[in-house]
C-alpha cells in the first residue's frame, strides 16, 4: 500500500515537473477558472507566448476570487523568481501587499484588468469600464428613442468593474432625462442570479423598455427571464463574448461593450517581454470603448483560441 | 418481522405523528410569511409571481429531496452542488454533440447516479464518514468540472429541452410538476415501502437495524445514490432555465439545499422528519428571498436574513418537539 | 488506560498525516528545487498559521461532537471591525480588543444556542455563519476597507529572530490550547463531552458551561486570528475568511481526529494543517494546473481518511 502510493505520487509528480527555465517564463495571475473573460485573457497570453517565443504559467485561485489564496500563490510563486508577472488582483485594494512583495523581490510586474490601488508596476493595461459602461449604454437609450424605463443590473457588490460600468451607465441616463431609471440591482455578473433578479423586477414594473447589464452573462439571463414572460425590451451587455455575438446576429440583445479579455492577456504578455528585453514599454494602455451590434460582430464571432494578437501598435495608435 | 424491526416501525410511527404536529407548524409559518408579504407589496399575491416563488422552490426542493433521505441516515452529502455542476455540463456537451435532449438527460442523471453511488462507497466500503468522504468528494469533482469546461460556457439549447426549465403546462411552470411528483414518490417511499422504513431505522439506530435484519451497506449506498440523482435531475433544469452550462454553476446551492432539509424538520441525527417538511422547508426559504426582493432589501441582508429563519425554525421546532412528546 | 496502551493509541494514529506529510515533502523536494529552501518553509508555515488558529478550537469543539460552520465568517467581520476600530481610533491595540470582543460574542452565542436551545451546532453555527457573513457586507457594502495603521501590518510581516511573527503567535495558540486540552480539568471535561457525557452528568458538572466555554474559546480564537488576516491584507475584507472552516475541518480530520467518536489529537490537527499547506504550496511551485489543483487538495483528503480507516479500529 505504501508502495503503491509512493510510486503513484512520484509518477503523478513527474508528469507535472515543468522542464528547467530554459526561455523567459512569465507567471500570470487571473481571478478564477469559472469566468469566460479570465479564459480569454489566458488564452491571449498563451497565445501572445507563442508569438514571442516566451513560456507562460497559469496561477488561478482553487476558490474562485479567493483573496489568501491568491496571496499564498504570490508568495510561493516568488520564491521560483520567474522572470516577470502579469496580474489581475482579485481586490484592487486586498492585493496591495502582495504588489509589494513583488516589487520587493525585484520581479518585473504589468497590471491589466483591475488597476491595483497600488505598488510599481511597468505598465497597465486595461478597458475603461466607465466609458465602455458609457458608450453602450447610449446606444441603449438612443435606440429606445429617449424615453421609457430602464432597469440597471449591476455586477458584484463592491467590485471596482462593477462601480466604473454602472457609474457609466448612470452618466448615460443623465443624457436622456425622460427615460426612467426604474431600479438598480445588483445581480453579481451570474447568469442565474440577474434571471431571478429579472424575474422578480418584472413582478415589481409592468413596463420595462430597457436592461442595461454590467456584463453579458447577466444580459443573457435577463434575456431568458423577458423571453419566459413573453415581454420584450432591449438589452444590452458588456464583454463581448460569443454567446453574446450570437444573440446580436438573433437580434435578441442589441449590443455588447468589448472589454476583450483576449487582447489584454495579449498586450500584457507583450509588454512584459518588451520589458525584459529592454524595449520600451508604454506606462499605460487603455483599449478604446467598441460597442459591438448587428454592424461589426464579424472579427468577435471567431472562437478566441483562433484569433492572432494584436500589435501593441495597432492597439495604442487604434 | 423480527421483534426489533415491529418496534423501529412503531416508534416511526409515533415519530410520523410527531413529524405531523411540525408539519402543521410549519404550513403556519408559511401561511404567516404569505400573509405578511401580501400585506407588505402589492406584486406579491400576483399569479406571476406566486409561480416563480414555486419555481425557484422547486429547484431548491429537488436538490433538498434525495439529500432529505441521506440525512435521514445521519449522513451529509456535502457534494451536491459540485455534482449539478458536473453532470450539468456533461450533459450540456452531449445534447449540442449529438443534438439530441433525451440523450443528454439521461447523460445528466446517469453522471450523478455515478457520483452518488461513489460516495455511497465511500461511505460503507471504505468507511470513510460522510462529511469528509462528500467534502472531498466535491473538490473532486470541482476540480474535473473546471478542467473539462476550461472556463468556457455552453449556450444554445433546443427549445424543445428548454421547456424542462422555463416551460409551462397548463400556466403551471414545469419545474413545480416535477416538485409534485418527486414530493408524491419520496413520501410514498419513505412513509410507506419496507425499504423506506429500513432508512428510518438506520438513522434512529443503525446497529439495532443491522440487527434486524437491515442490509445497511446497502440501503446507505441507495440513498447516496439517489441524492447524486437528484442532483443530476436538479442541474438539468438548471441548464434548461438559463440555457447554459459553466463550470460553477453548481456554486452556492449546497448549502441552501442543506437549509432547506433541517428548516423542514428533518434531525442531523437521523432517524426523524419527512420529505414533505423539506418540501415546506424550500418554501420558507424562498419566500423569504423573493420578499427581500420584491421589497427592494439590499442584497447584503440576505444571508443575514437566511441565517436568522433558519435559527428560528429549529429553535421553534425544538420546542415543539418537547411539547408534543 | 495503562501508558502502553496510550502509546500503542498514538503510534497507531502517528502514520496517517504524518506519512502523508513526509510523502509529500520528500516527493515536493525532489521535483522542485525551490521547495526545500528556508524562505519557502517560512512561507508555508506562514501561510498555514490562520488556518491553525482555527483549526485548533475546531479541534476542541469537534471533539465535543460539535462543530463551528460560523468560524470563518466569524474571523471576517471581526476582521472588518478590527480595521474600523483600528482606523477610527488610529490604536492598533483597541482594534484587537475589539476583534476579540467580536469573537467572543459569535463564539458565546454559539454555545448558548447549543447548549441551552438545544439547537444542533451544525445549524446553530449555519445560522450565526449567515448573520456574521450578513454583518460583513452590509457593514462594508461588499468594498475594502483600507486606511489600516501600518503598525499592524508589522504582525504579519516582521520577524523575531529570523523567525516570522505568525509562526510565533501560532505557536504560542499552539501551547495554549494544548495546555488547555491536557493539562487543566477543563480539557478533561472536553474529552469527557466527547466520550462520555454520562460520567460528567454523574458527577453534577454543568455539561452547558463547558459546552458554551468551548465555543466563546472558538469565537476567541477567530478574533486572534482576525487580527493576522487583517495584518496580512493590510486590510479587510468581506469575502477574506470565507470556506475557511471547512478547511479546518478538512485540516483536522486529515489530522487524524475522528467525527463519531469524539477521540482528538491536538498535534494530528497541527499535522493536517501543515500537510494541507504543504500540498498546496508544492503544487504552486511544481505550476500544477488550477483544476487539478482542486482535485488533488479532495484526494488528500480522502486518501488520509481511507488509510487511516485501514489502519483504525473502527
Amino acid at each position: 500500500m505504501k508502495h503503491l502510493c509512493i510510486g503513484l505520487a512520484a509518477g503523478l509528480t513527474a508528469l507535472f515537473s515543468p522542464p528547467a527555465y530554459a526561455e523567459e517564463t512569465i507567471a500570470i495571475f487571473t481571478k478564477n477558472l469559472t469566468n469566460p473573460y479570465f479564459q480569454a485573457v489566458r488564452v491571449g497570453t498563451e497565445t501572445a507566448a507563442k508569438k514571442f517565443g516566451v513560456r507562460v504559467i497559469q496561477f488561478v485561485p482553487t476558490k474562485p476570487d479567493s483573496i489568501p489564496e491568491q496571496l499564498s500563490q504570490v508568495e510561493d510563486v516568488i520564491v521560483k523568481k520567474p522572470d516577470a508577472i502579469v496580474f489581475i488582483p482579485v481586490d484592487y485594494k486586498a492585493l496591495v501587499p502582495a504588489v509589494e512583495k513583488i516589487n520587493a523581490a525585484k520581479i518585473p510586474v504589468t497590471n491589466i484588468t483591475d488597476r491595483s490601488a497600488a505598488g510599481d508596476f511597468v505598465a497597465f493595461v486595461g478597458a475603461d469600464d466607465y466609458s465602455i459602461g458609457l458608450a453602450v449604454g447610449r446606444r441603449l437609450l438612443n435606440a429606445m428613442g429617449g424615453k421609457g424605463n430602464v432597469v440597471i443590473l449591476e455586477g458584484v457588490k463592491g467590485s471596482l468593474t462593477s462601480n466604473n460600468r454602472v457609474r457609466g451607465f448612470t452618466d448615460a441616463l443623465k443624457e436622456f432625462p425622460n427615460v426612467k431609471l426604474l431600479a438598480s440591482q445588483p445581480g453579481n455578473f451570474q447568469r442565474l442570479n440577474a434571471l431571478q433578479v429579472m424575474e422578480n423586477l418584472m413582478q415589481s414594473f409592468p413596463q420595462i423598455d430597457g436592461v442595461l447589464a454590467a456584463n453579458d452573462p447577466m444580459a443573457v439571463g435577463a434575456i431568458e427571464a423577458l423571453e419566459a414572460a413573453n415581454r420584450k425590451a432591449l438589452v444590452i451587455g458588456i464583454n463581448g463574448s460569443r454567446e453574446a455575438v450570437d444573440l446580436i446576429k438573433s437580434g435578441k440583445l442589441l449590443a455588447s461593450g468589448d472589454f476583450n479579455g483576449f487582447i489584454q492577456g495579449c498586450i500584457g504578455v507583450e509588454i512584459a517581454v518588451r520589458n525584459l528585453r529592454k524595449q520600451p514599454t508604454p506606462k499605460e494602455v487603455m483599449l478604446k470603448p467598441i460597442v459591438v451590434d448587428k454592424t461589426n460582430f464579424a472579427p468577435y464571432d471567431t472562437p478566441v483560441e483562433q484569433r492572432a494578437c494584436p500589435t501593441l501598435e495597432e492597439v495604442s495608435t487604434n | 418481522m423480527s421483534v426489533l424491526t415491529s418496534k423501529v416501525v412503531v416508534r416511526n410511527q409515533l415519530a410520523f405523528s410527531g413529524d405531523i404536529m411540525q408539519t402543521f407548524y410549519r404550513v403556519l409559518a408559511v401561511a404567516l410569511l404569505c400573509l405578511a408579504l401580501t400585506a407588505l407589496s402589492d406584486a406579491f399575491l400576483t399569479a406571476n409571481n406566486i409561480l416563480n416563488v414555486l419555481r425557484q422552490a422547486a429547484l431548491l426542493f429537488l436538490m433538498a429531496s434525495g439529500l432529505t433521505l441521506v440525512i435521514l441516515t445521519a449522513g451529509l452529502d456535502l457534494s451536491i452542488g459540485a455534482n449539478v455542476a458536473l453532470s450539468g455540463c456533461l450533459a450540456a456537451s452531449v445534447i449540442k454533440l449529438t443534438g439530441l435532449p433525451l440523450l443528454g438527460v439521461a447523460t445528466g442523471i446517469a453522471c450523478g447516479t455515478v457520483i452518488g453511488l461513489a460516495n455511497g462507497v465511500l461511505v460503507t466500503a471504505l468507511r470513510i464518514p460522510s462529511f469528509i468522504a462528500t467534502y472531498g468528494m466535491m473538490w473532486m469533482l470541482t476540480g474535473i468540472t473546471y478542467y473539462y469546461m476550461a472556463g468556457e460556457t455552453i449556450h444554445g439549447f433546443p427549445p424543445g429541452f428548454r421547456q424542462l426549465g422555463s416551460g409551462h403546462l397548463l400556466g403551471i411552470p414545469v419545474p413545480v410538476y416535477f416538485m409534485m411528483l418527486f414530493l408524491a414518490i419520496g413520501a410514498l417511499f419513505s412513509q410507506r415501502t419496507i425499504w423506506g422504513q429500513q432508512i428510518y431505522a438506520i438513522g434512529a439506530n443503525p446497529i439495532a437495524a443491522r440487527l434486524s435484519g437491515v442490509p445497511v451497506e446497502r440501503r446507505l449506498v441507495l440513498v447516496y445514490a439517489v441524492s447524486g440523482a437528484m442532483a443530476g435531475l436538479a442541474s438539468l433544469i438548471i441548464l434548461a432555465r438559463i440555457n447554459s452550462a459553466q463550470g460553477d454553476i453548481g456554486e452556492d446551492l449546497t448549502l441552501p439545499a442543506i437549509a432547506a432539509v433541517l428548516v423542514g424538520g428533518t434531525s442531523l441525527f437521523g432517524g426523524s422528519g419527512t420529505v414533505g417538511g423539506t418540501l415546506i422547508g424550500a418554501l420558507l426559504l424562498t419566500l423569504v428571498l423573493n420578499g427581500m426582493n420584491l421589497l427592494q432589501i439590499n442584497s447584503s441582508w440576505q444571508p443575514l436574513a437566511t441565517g436568522i429563519i433558519i435559527l428560528l425554525a429549529v429553535w421553534i421546532d425544538s420546542r415543539t418537539r418537547r411539547i408534543s412528546e | 488506560m495503562s501508558t502502553h496502551a496510550l502509546v500503542q493509541f498514538k503510534l497507531a494514529r502517528v502514520p496517517g498525516v504524518a506519512f502523508a506529510l513526509i510523502t509529500l515533502c520528500i516527493v515536493f523536494a525532489l521535483t522542485s528545487p525551490g521547495f526545500a529552501t528556508a524562505i519557502n518553509i517560512a512561507n508555508v508555515l506562514t501561510q498555514s498559521t490562520i488556518l491553525l488558529l482555527l483549526a485548533l478550537p475546531m479541534t476542541l469543539i469537534i471533539m465535543t461532537e460539535g462543530l463551528d460552520l460560523s468560524i470563518g465568517a466569524v474571523l471576517t467581520f471581526s476582521s472588518i471591525v478590527l480595521a474600523i476600530v483600528a482606523i477610527s481610533t488610529g490604536s492598533a491595540v483597541l482594534g484587537l480588543f475589539a476583534a476579540l470582543a467580536v469573537g467572543l460574542c459569535f463564539g458565546t452565542l454559539n454555545g448558548v444556542l447549543v447548549a441551552r436551545l438545544d439547537i444542533p451546532p451544525f445549524i446553530t453555527t449555519l445560522g450565526t455563519l449567515g448573520i456574521a457573513q450578513g454583518l460583513s457586507l452590509v457593514v462594508t457594502d461588499g468594498q475594502s476597507v483600507v486606511g489600516i495603521p501600518r503598525s499592524i501590518e508589522t504582525i504579519y510581516s516582521g520577524t523575531v529572530v529570523g523567525i516570522p511573527l505568525p509562526i510565533i503567535l501560532a505557536a504560542l495558540a499552539y501551547a495554549l490550547t494544548h495546555a488547555l486540552l491536557y493539562q487543566t480539568r477543563f480539557g478533561t471535561y472536553v474529552f469527557a463531552l466527547g466520550g462520555n457525557r454520562e460520567a460528567l452528568r454523574v458527577a453534577g458538572i454543568s455539561m452547558r458551561g463547558m459546552l458554551i466555554r468551548v465555543y466563546a474559546f472558538g469565537g476567541l480564537m477567530a478574533g486572534f486570528a482576525a487580527l493576522l488576516m487583517t495584518a496580512r491584507l493590510n486590510s479587510a475584507h468581506p469575502t477574506a475568511g470565507i470556506g475557511m472552516e471547512f478547511d479546518a475541518i478538512a485540516a483536522i480530520a486529515v489530522g487524524g481526529t475522528s467525527f463519531e467518536r469524539g477521540n482528538g489529537w491536538l498535534f494530528g490537527t497541527l499535522l493536517g494543517v501543515i500537510t494541507v499547506g504543504v500540498l498546496r504550496n508544492g503544487l504552486n511551485l511544481l505550476a500544477v494546473p488550477s483544476s487539478a489543483q482542486v482535485a488533488c487538495v479532495g484526494a488528500l483528503v480522502i486518501v488520509a481518511l481511507f488509510i487511516d480507516g485501514l489502519r483504525g479500529e473502527q
